[in-house]
């Protein structure tokens, strides 16, 4: 009987505890669900709030019209375009083949140059801690380095060329690691193939590894000009700020994401900020698309290769 | 090599043709630099220079001999079917192409956008097509030089010795490119640091640090200028605080949504608009502050408050963080071996406490990474911090007697504080500011080697 009734207790506490349970695991996923939801929602406002705003003031005329600089606001937002086409190009040009290089360098020598001298090997270490300590510096340091460095020592003033010299820097470690990754998912196969020929190391590399890498490397690069665009705390410090066109590499300039800042804080011309705004969202969407397509691509191939 | 030295014997006479022709050229830009350097060494002679062309002709003299001595290296080795000449004129010509390439684009997007008007779209397509004609007309030769030396390739030497030689030379060179980064750590170290070192001498680093005053220069009605950082490191480690408190439930969430939760449809269309938030402009986050969050703000009814200070940096920045957070959270979620999981679902534990008390206590160190990661981002963020913090240079106090109205007063981050006033500050001024820098750079130091102890914990486990 006492039997009975303490094993009916016992059920019916088993019972309780696993609606319990139940609850706390409905509850939980609710919580869950609701974070994601509000993250996603918080880029959908924001997305939703700027092009919504902004698409109202795009037009041709808007697009290939300059600035009218001043406290006014007027003016469209030609030469920011062209500007930031500049800065894309000439920042991408001078760190594709340093980052590109470096990435090359740290897969397939680092090992074993460091194993021959340790010299080499000392160098090998601090360029992966120089690696690692550049990609968490806040954009604003390089802009004072940049300042520093560029714009005041080397007496380029505020130009392009300290732009994109700084701007260089920021994208490095992302250029670098997206290669790294790119050139460790070529097979070992390929290279035993190629160096079992008779090619010499550097010629594998470029003729086997490279273009087997290309897709990742590519990825890393359109990162880049993502960044490129985005930024602006950089530029805020080397480029200047001024609407006009720059004629040389030497010329002050503005790029889109510093034409938002300026408009939205020196002059109340929030609808322009707006427009360049969603232009800016605009391109960014485009390069986050093209990304998820190459890296899709690309762990297709990876697939149907193995 | 033999199988070179039979090829040498066996080439076609175009070959002959094209190496002896483009030889020749090349001695011909060989002999006018000398030309060239013979008669800027010979000018002084001839006639009377004045003064500042004095210093130009030995400039002038030296560069053609360079030249000169160049071109007909260069031309020895074609005449001689040298490989390496060849690769030296193709690296040549691309850079002339490029270097063309890059004027055109300059000469053609100034023509069309420097003006005031909208450009009829006639002469965009003219100017366009114009600038193209150009830079093929120019261009067209050495392209047509690159195709055909890339052509006569395998008819040229490659000797061991020079094989052997330039394999070293990419080894070396590749390591100069390896170095780059922590060249420049080491740079933004020296100029950050003795930019700096002025202010520190002259000031003092406690008096820097604990100040409670920042005021560069004499404008503001006293003599000396203070430069007290305390109240903008108040202002960061606030807004820091205010966005983990927001940002970090959210990202662990969405985190812990997407790697164990979400069917896989979700998971798919979830990730990559939360990766989208990576991408958009700091910029258009500070924007999106100023027009929509400070007026929200602005209805809490308390006095003083504008709508822009902590509160809506604390959002801003929240959102910010949320992709950096989510993304390593989740990677440290989906690390957890599969074998805790079945273990505790065998057990009998629902999915939910497998989630509580198995998962997530075994990624502990890459979500704690995640959350410091984040705290990185938020710490180094500046323009939108700038755009909806306020910029006061006052120590934030509650506005009323309620201590969580601190939140709605302005402030300044240590970011804020150098973008803010470098532009147009000099001498102790700019040196305090790069002060500022060196704080935010060790601090933002510490807070990533703390991350990665964690993550490299995390791998050893």
């Amino acid at each position: 009987m006492a039997v009975e009734v303490e094993s009916i207790i016992a059920q019916a506490k088993t019972r309780s505890s696993l609606k319990r349970q139940k609850i706390s695991q409905t509850f939980g996923f609710i919580l869950v669900w609701f974070c994601g939801l509000i993250a996603v929602a918080a880029v959908f406002w924001i997305i939703g709030y700027v092009l919504s705003q902004g698409l109202r003031v795009i037009d041709l005329e808007f697009l290939t019209t300059r600035p009218a600089g001043g406290v006014s606001g007027e003016g469209g937002m030609s030469t920011t375009i062209v500007t930031t086409l500049y800065l894309v190009i000439l920042t991408i040009a001078i760190a594709t083949p340093l980052g590109v290089g470096a990435a090359i360098y740290l897969v397939e020598y680092a090992r074993d140059a460091s194993r021959e001298s340790k010299v080499v090997a000392f160098l090998v270490r601090a360029a992966q801690m120089g690696v690692e300590i550049l990609a968490g510096v806040p954009s604003i340091i390089f802009g004072l380095f940049g300042f520093a460095l560029f714009v005041l020592y080397l007496k380029f003033g505020f130009s392009l060329l300290s732009a994109s010299l700084s701007g260089a820097a920021l994208v490095l470690p992302t250029i670098i690691r997206t290669s790294e990754e790119a050139l460790l998912t070529v097979p070992r196969a390929y290279r035993e193939g190629s160096l079992s020929l008779g090619a010499t190391k550097w010629y594998t590399i470029f003729n086997v590894v490279l273009p087997n890498a290309m897709p990742g490397i590519v990825t890393g690069i359109v990162l880049s000009v993502g960044r490129i665009i985005a930024e602006t705390a950089i530029f805020w410090v080397t480029l200047g700020g001024s609407y006009h066109l720059p004629k040389t590499v030497m010329n002050s300039g503005r790029s889109m994401a510093l034409h938002v800042y300026m408009l939205a804080s020196e002059t109340r011309a929030f609808d322009k900020a707006m427009g360049t705004a969603s232009i800016l969202i605009i391109i960014i969407i485009l390069l986050n698309l093209s990304i998820n397509i190459l890296s899709r691509r690309l762990t297709a191939r990876m697939n149907g290769k193995k | 090599m033999g199988t070179l030295h039979i090829r040498n014997s066996q080439k076609p006479p175009y070959v002959k043709i094209i190496t002896k022709s483009l030889a020749i050229i090349l001695i011909a830009a060989a002999i006018a630099g000398l030309a060239f350097s013979v008669y800027s060494f010979l000018s002084p002679l001839i006639v009377k220079l004045d003064a500042n062309q004095s210093q130009t002709w030995i400039a002038n003299g030296a560069g053609g001999l360079l030249a000169a001595v160049f071109f007909g290296w260069v031309a020895r080795g074609i005449w001689n079917y040298k490989h390496w000449a060849k690769t030296i004129l193709v690296i040549g010509l691309i850079i002339f192409i490029l270097t063309y390439f890059v004027m055109i684009i300059f000469a053609i997007s100034s023509s069309i956008f420097a003006g005031e008007a909208v450009v009829p779209f006639g002469s965009i397509l003219r100017v366009v097509g114009v600038g193209l004609f150009y830079f093929l007309q120019i261009a067209i030769i050495p392209a047509g030089l690159i195709f055909a030396l890339i052509k006569i390739d395998p008819y040229y030497d490659e000797s061991t010795r020079q094989r052997e030689f330039v394999e070293n030379a990419i080894r070396y060179v590749l390591l100069g490119t390896a170095l780059s980064c922590i060249i420049i750590v080491l740079l933004i170290f020296l100029f950050t640091m003795t930019e700096a070192w002025q202010s520190v001498e002259a000031i003092g680093l406690d008096t820097m640090l604990l100040g409670t005053v920042w005021r560069p220069g004499s404008i503001i009605g006293t003599d000396t200028a203070q430069f007290g950082l305390l109240p903008m490191i108040l202002g960061t480690i606030l807004s820091t605080l205010g966005a983990v408190v927001i940002g970090v439930p959210l990202s662990l969430g969405t985190a812990i949504l997407l790697a164990e939760v979400a069917p896989r449809a979700v998971r798919e269309t979830v990730r990559p608009v939360v990766e989208l938030l990576a991408g958009i402009p700091s910029v258009v986050y500070g924007l999106f502050g100023m027009v929509v969050l400070a007026p929200l703000i602005r209805n809490f009814d308390v006095p003083r408050n504008t709508g822009f200070g902590l509160l809506n940096a604390s959002i801003v920045l929240a959102i910010m963080i949320i992709p950096t957070v989510t993304n390593i959270a989740e990677d440290a979620i989906r690390a957890v071996p599969r074998e805790y999981k079945d273990g505790s679902l065998a057990l009998g534990g629902t999915h939910w406490q497998t989630i509580v008390k198995v998962i997530l206590p075994a990624a502990r160190s890459g979500i704690l990474a995640a959350v410091i990661l984040g705290i990185g981002r938020a710490l180094g963020e500046t323009m939108a911090m700038i755009m909806v913090i306020g910029n006061s240079i006052a120590i934030p106090r509650p506005l009323t007697d309620n201590p969580l109205t601190l939140f709605l007063n302005t402030a300044r981050t240590l970011t804020g504080n150098i973008a803010v006033e470098i532009n147009y500050a000099a001498g102790a001024h700019r040196s305090a500011l790069f002060f500022t820098g060196v704080l935010l750079f060790v601090m933002i130091m510490v807070v990533n080697s703390t991350a990665r102890f964690f993550m490299r914990s995390k791998k050893e486990s």
